[in-house]
């Protein structure tokens, strides 16, 4: 991959705090307009990784790259960052506090009101312009902060938690704007719990815990490589004789056939075709992210 | 430098739009005139009472004792006015009261009612024999004075009337004016000083010394709005949400020369609300020129000294209030000359003093309390301000590593050792 597409690079990054190690032998890259997922569990080090990666806290040692080159002074106007614990001046007005915001990352006055008022209205904001920011609601005031990160219209956008506190209309109104910011070149680190949102946003991921990496790559790769060797069907065939499975567990979506080692799944397609089953679907399984993550938090726990 | 006025220009807007901000410029000088006010209104307005005694007075001569012809010119020997007297007059434009002889007791007592008069002295026809007079002066309130005034005129007018054709020469003058007295005071130390020249020096010490408190009041007021909007938005974790936009210098930097700006507003405010209206301050507590400036440079350097001190120290606390405790070690160090007032005033050139100027926490107040007090040697002010620009630069600098390693830092606070590890890396 060549450097010019690379928008993070992190090498083998330590942090630590007194006695407490945060982040330890780190290393991953964020392609240039992508989502890219970072995941873990609370007080895994996701948090100190995004302040590394904003010069906010500088690394023990290791290497941070952005635009493939050291952090430099100025890369602070190219990502956005929207921290996990929100900070806003509560008894300031909304307009204000975003205007302010968007000229710190060096955009001119004459720009910062149009993008502001641009943004509020794109997020259907903009009656609460004038409103005091300790007067709008908490899943209000978390919008707000999110358009003091985009109005500046960073290259990089950090993430940190970005849904928390927004109801379901709101999440899903913030993952088509996240979708249309990435699909116009914006590259955006996104740090969240919520395994479903990983799955439907982000191609590849970086999973960390205790401040080392655990997961790291394309997802569908690290699903398939993390799922059993089985396959979920719909069909009228009786399974009790399929001489492939070692067991069977049916659920809404179908039945999970669990395979024997040896076995393929073109083996059980092939004895559902010779039984005259009518197939309504057939797929392989793949074990869902948050099942991987719980199962490789508590494995990591419990080592 | 762009994101430095960005913050400087918030900062100031922010600052001056606070209320504290604005009770502190406003609120206070409105509250000392209402008092100032509330006087005035018990003792009539302003301008009767420092014209008070200079209108002139009438008298109601039912004895024929005076000689209303020598009133017009008459100015006798008197002992010399004290320096104040002169100020005074000088100050206010004030010119020596007349006496006006009146006929009517109704007239006299209707002039005096409409202001025309400042009293009404009636002297009755048995004078000669009883001494009797009788003085009217106009209801001043609390304030208003015991005394009738001008009675010292109109006694010194008798005397001229009574002696004129009887004694001559210096026999009269003397007569009238016993003494030309010249006041001297002897301080503890033995030394003998004309009263006159005392007065003076005191003035001369009050306009500065008003200065001084007004400036060192600023250097507080400002560098402490610094402390709490530093320790506001660390609790209310915006810091972290700027911190991603600009470095701890340009945030610092930014905040310093906003909230200055604002502490620079506060003092010019204060200075405007003293100065126009009353040219008389100047007049009477004469200010110099080369004190001001050399007090305005004390002022900044000192605001720079304790912004720097404040913002390091601001930041290591969980809240503005226990910000405001742990900068409290700082306040209290700087104030140790307040303590040494008198000695410093005194003495503004002992060791003491100059030990004080030498010392990085306690120089800007000895200084200007120095000022204020009399004349230094340059020498001092050298050395001072070469002492204090070396502290602003390593507590700026010492704030600003503070900043990046303490601001996001929530719950326990950093020991000794910790802090010194910090100030001690890159």
């Amino acid at each position: 991959m060549s450097s010019s597409s690379i928008a993070i690079a992190l090498s083998s990054v330590r942090k630590a705090f007194r006695t407490v190690i945060a982040v330890e032998g780190v290393s991953f890259e964020v392609q240039r307009g992508e989502i890219f997922g970072l995941l873990g569990p609370n007080g895994a080090g996701k948090t100190t990784l995004l302040r590394l990666i904003m010069d906010i806290f500088r690394p023990d040692s290791g290497h941070i790259e952005v635009f493939g080159r050291g952090f430099q002074k100025q890369d602070k106007a190219r990502i956005g960052y929207l921290p996990e614990e929100r900070g806003l001046y509560t008894r300031q007005r909304v307009q204000d506090v975003i205007e302010y915001l968007v000229q710190l990352k060096g955009v001119p006055h004459t720009q910062a009101r149009p993008r502001t008022l641009h943004w509020l209205k794109r997020l259907d904001m903009l009656d609460v312009k004038d409103y005091k920011v300790q007067e709008l609601s908490k899943g209000n005031q978390q919008k707000i902060q999110f358009i003091a990160t985009v109005a500046a219209e960073p290259e990089i956008l950090v993430l940190d938690e970005p849904f928390s506190g927004l109801d379901p209309v709101n999440v899903r109104f913030l993952i088509q704007v996240i979708q249309e910011l990435a699909a116009s070149g914006k590259t955006v680190v996104l740090s969240t719990h919520q395994m479903d949102l990983v799955e439907s946003l982000c191609r590849r991921v970086f999973m960390i815990h205790r401040g080392r990496e655990v997961l790291y790559g394309d997802l569908d790769q690290i699903r398939k490589a993390h799922s059993e060797n089985a396959v979920v069907v719909r069909s009228n065939a009786n399974y009790s004789d399929c001489p492939w499975a070692t067991h069977k567990i049916t659920n809404g979506r179908g039945t999970l056939l669990v395979l024997k080692e040896n076995c393929r799944p073109r083996n059980v397609l092939a004895w559902l075709l010779e039984t005259g089953a009518e197939v309504e679907s057939f797929e392989c399984a793949k074990t869902p992210l948050e099942d991987i993550f719980i199962h490789l938090v508590q494995g990591k726990s419990k080592t | 430098m762009n994101k430095v006025w960005v913050i400087a220009k918030r900062e100031f807007r922010v600052t001056v739009t606070r209320k504290g901000y604005i009770f502190a410029v406003v609120g206070m000088p409105l509250l000392f005139g209402s008092i100032f006010g509330i006087s005035f209104l018990t003792s009539g307005d302003l301008e009767q009472s420092i014209k008070s005694g200079f209108e002139p007075i009438a008298v109601v001569d039912r004895s024929h004792t005076l000689d209303f012809e020598l009133a017009a010119n008459f100015a006798p020997a008197r002992e010399s006015p004290t320096a104040a007297t002169e100020a005074l007059q000088k100050a206010t434009g004030g010119t020596p009261s007349r006496i006006v002889p009146y006929t009517d007791m109704t007239a006299a007592i209707r002039d005096l009612k409409d202001g025309k008069l400042s009293a009404v002295y009636l002297i009755e026809s048995d004078y000669m024999s009883t001494g009797k007079i009788v003085a009217y002066s106009p209801e001043r309130g609390l304030f208003s004075d015991l005394a009738p005034p001008d009675r010292s005129r109109l006694y010194d007018l008798i005397r001229a009337s009574l002696v004129k054709g009887r004694i001559d020469g210096e026999t009269r003058d003397r007569v009238l004016a016993p003494g030309r007295l010249k006041q001297m005071k002897v301080s503890k130390q033995g030394d003998v000083e004309n009263a006159s020249d005392a007065f003076q020096k005191a003035t001369r010490f009050f306009g500065p010394f008003s200065m001084f408190l007004l400036l060192t009041m600023s250097i507080f007021f400002s560098s402490g709005y610094l402390l709490q909007g530093i320790a506001e938005e660390k609790q209310n974790r915006v810091i972290e949400v700027i911190w991603a936009s600009v470095d701890p210098m340009e945030l610092l930097l930014g905040k310093i020369i906003g909230l200055g700006a604002a502490g620079l507003l506060q003092v010019a405010l204060y200075a405007g609300m003293l100065l126009l209206p009353a040219v008389t301050v100047f007049a009477l507590f004469q200010v110099s020129v080369a004190g001001l400036i050399l007090s305005l440079v004390y002022f900044i350097l000192g605001y720079l000294l304790f912004a720097g001190l404040m913002a390091g120290t601001g930041i290591l606390g969980n809240s503005p209030q226990e910000s405001g405790q742990l900068s409290a070690f700082w306040t209290l160090l700087s104030m140790v000359p307040m303590f040494v007032i008198a000695p410093i005033s005194e003495a503004p050139n002992s060791w003491l003093a100059r030990g004080l100027s030498w010392f990085p926490i306690t120089a800007p107040v000895t200084m200007l309390l120095r000022i204020s007090s009399g004349h230094i040697p340059w020498v001092d002010v050298g050395i001072s301000i070469v002492v204090l620009l070396v502290s602003i630069y390593l507590a700026v600098k010492g704030a600003a590593k503070m900043f990046r390693a303490a601001a996001l830092m929530f719950g326990k606070r950093p020991g000794l050792g910790e802090i010194l590890r910090w100030l001690r890396e890159a």
